[in-house]
């Protein structure tokens, strides 16, 4: 392909088709995006424009219906269920907006999960577990349970829990959504502080306070792409139906 | 993911909610916990009959009244062994040592105040040899006694120690269904023996018995329970049923079906052996249908374990779990609660069958094998039954269970 090595993520007229017949629904059509290594990226748009089917499809939840789509410049499109599950385990880390940590782990085992699906030797895992908890500032919280942590807290162990196998995507999903507008600020600082770092960031979020502090927001309508690369000060230009 | 990790996460998982995992495996215990039971009481029940039966001695032969056939259709075993016969067989079948006849009948006995109601054996003097029961004081009846029909009596040593109060029994007068009898010996201990306890019984001259106390004195024969005949050799058991059978059929003309039939120790082992195994795999049935039972819960919880856990699996999902992954998980910890249950379960049927022991008169058998056998049985049950939800939650489409609520 000869394709630029720094590209991330690339999306080649990728459609993605529910049902069939008169029940036919288009969740995404025709959707090319190209996002590079290093970026921050925002997805905007209304609900039902395919913003989330698109997330799936980035995160390797969901294979495209046609088109391609070209991770780390591999062809995901032709993988199997495992092969999928390999890439989501090094490739990816994802946030989401419950924050989805298991209840009966602590803090620091919440963290080690990931590490464990990819075979990595206990002590390293509790190594690389406890220097990821001290990158969110939560050095001194590896014991607790998450009933035991703030909302804020919980998304930053989501958060370690992302990095923790090194991947070269972060994905998050509406990661302030649950939170209240301090705590927001706190997970948006790590997340500026780790794409300082060189980690690329795809974020979906439907606040343009949390979107205007990306580099670049990519606005979904109706299944398609309507801006592909609006910045963050044209925001207050575009309509934002929220 | 490697099998170690995979079982301590199960175990982490199992452990988290210790209520729920302990009523998941009662099923699992229960069912594996009578299922040892109850195979070790068919063992042990076994066992002591044999052990009865074989205590009868390898070369006596019992001759009951009524075919096989009217034996097995009806308790009411019609009466067609008469004393004559008992004599007969004595007196013509050459392979035959001693003879001895029975008719047992029940009554009550008393002296001054006591009173007990217990088995009457009206025999011969044979019946020391055949039987071979020994006189501990005392003497037994001889043939004298017969032939007077003189009222005496030798008691079962459980018996005479309920009616004597200590005091030498020898000589003392009882009186059964109001006749007066006179002690003249005490057998020996030999606990019970295909139903009869002997040691609680009283035994006097068959004459005696249907001369005074029964009234069944007629020109056409004393009736009787059955006949024990002791063989000189044991290598002519064959030859001497074979005789006593042609014997008997001629007497009783008989031309179709017999109206008798000879035992010997090993057609009753036999028979009995039947009976028990049978007993013993019914028990073995209806206890593994429990195990079932306990399995099939097992399916049912971890059926809605995934439902309640749909989040937590679309989460390993997506941090890269694959669906052997999951599909893994699930079953292991389907296994751990069966074989967790299945070994609590033995535990707790072993020492159901000691204590079953130390208040029956039988031991029943506790088998190491099994055991092992019960423990495999139930983590294949666990892995059986696992693979249902086990096979639901791999499937599960990640997106749909992180979204579920």
């Amino acid at each position: 392909m000869g394709s630029n090595p720094a590209t991330i993520i690339r999306l080649e007229q990728v459609s993605k088709i529910y049902g069939s017949g008169n029940t036919e629904v288009r969740a995404l059509f025709d959707v090319s995006l190209v996002v590079t290594a290093g970026e921050y990226c925002a997805i905007m748009g209304p609900s039902g424009s395919g913003k989330s089917t698109a997330m799936n499809i980035i995160g390797c939840l969901d294979r495209p219906t046609s088109g391609a789509y070209y991770l780390d410049n591999v062809d995901v499109a032709g993988l199997n269920d495992s092969e999928l599950a390999h890439i989501r385990n090094r490739k990816i880390g994802f946030v989401f907006q419950q924050f989805h940590l298991l209840p009966q782990l602590s803090a620091i085992e919440n963290v080690m999960l990931p590490m464990i699906y990819a075979g990595v030797s206990i002590q390293e895992r509790q190594e690389r577990a406890a220097d990821a908890l001290k990158r969110v500032g939560l050095g001194n919280r590896l014991n607790n349970r998450p009933n035991q942590l703030s909302g804020g807290q919980q998304q930053r162990v989501a958060i370690a829990r992302a990095i923790v196998n090194q991947p070269v995507l972060l994905l998050a999903d509406e990661p302030t959504g649950a939170l209240d507008s301090h705590t927001t600020q706190e997970v948006m600082a790590i997340f500026a502080e780790l794409n300082a770092s060189g980690m690329t960031v795809v974020m979906v979020t439907h606040e343009a306070d949390v979107a205007r502090l990306s580099q670049r927001i990519v606005w979904f309508r109706d299944g398609e792409v309507l801006h592909n690369n609006l910045s963050p000060d044209a925001l207050s230009e575009v309509t934002v139906p929220s | 993911m490697d099998f170690f990790e995979s079982l301590k996460m199960a175990a982490k998982t199992l452990t988290a909610n210790r209520l729920r995992s302990g009523l998941t495996m009662l099923g699992i215990v229960i069912g594996n916990a009578s299922v040892i039971m109850m195979v070790g009481v068919g063992e042990g029940a076994q066992e002591y009959v044999s052990e009865q039966i074989e205590g009868l001695g390898p070369n006596v032969l019992f001759v009951v009244p009524g075919s096989q056939e009217t034996q097995r259709a009806t308790f009411n075993v019609p009466k067609t062994l008469v004393l004559e016969d008992a004599e007969a067989i004595a007196e013509q079948v050459a392979s035959v040592d001693e003879v001895a006849p029975e008719f047992n009948d029940r009554g009550l006995i008393t002296r001054g105040n006591r009173t007990s109601n217990a088995t009457i054996v009206g025999t011969t003097p044979g019946f020391t040899a055949v039987r071979n029961f020994t006189v501990q004081q005392g003497r037994f009846f001889g043939d004298l006694d017969m032939r007077r029909s003189n009222p005496v009596v030798v008691l079962g040593p459980d018996l005479a120690e309920r009616l004597m109060d200590n005091r030498d029994p020898i000589g003392q007068q009882i009186r059964i269904k109001n006749v007066s009898f006179q002690v003249i010996g005490v057998l020996d201990e030999k606990g019970s023996n295909l139903g009869l306890n002997y040691d609680d019984a009283i035994i006097i001259p068959i004459s005696t018995m249907s001369n005074r106390l029964v009234g069944r004195t007629s020109p056409y024969g004393i009736e009787l329970t059955y006949i024990s005949v002791s063989v000189a050799d044991e290598e002519q058991m064959d030859a001497a049923q074979f005789q006593i059978a042609n014997l008997l059929r001629l007497r009783h003309k008989i031309v179709g079906e017999d109206d008798f039939t000879i035992n010997s120790q090993q057609d009753l082992l036999e028979v009995t052996g039947t009976i028990t195994n049978a007993l013993t795999i019914m028990l073995a049935a209806i206890a593994g249908i429990s195990l079932l039972v306990g399995g099939i819960g097992i399916m049912n919880i971890m059926l809605v374990s995934v439902r309640e856990r749909t989040q937590e699996i679309g989460l390993r999902k997506a941090i890269g779990a694959s669906q052997q992954d999951i599909l893994m998980q699930f079953m292991i910890e389907a296994v751990i609660l069966s074989a967790a249950g299945g070994l609590i379960g033995t535990g707790l049927g072993i020492s159901g069958a000691l204590l079953i022991g130390v208040v029956s008169p039988f031991q029943p058998g506790v088998s190491v094998a099994a055991a092992a056998v019960a423990v495999v049985v139930s983590g294949g049950i666990g892995l059986f039954f696992g693979v249902v939800p086990a096979r639901q939650a791999a499937k599960l489409d990640p997106i749909v269970a992180l979204r579920s609520a």
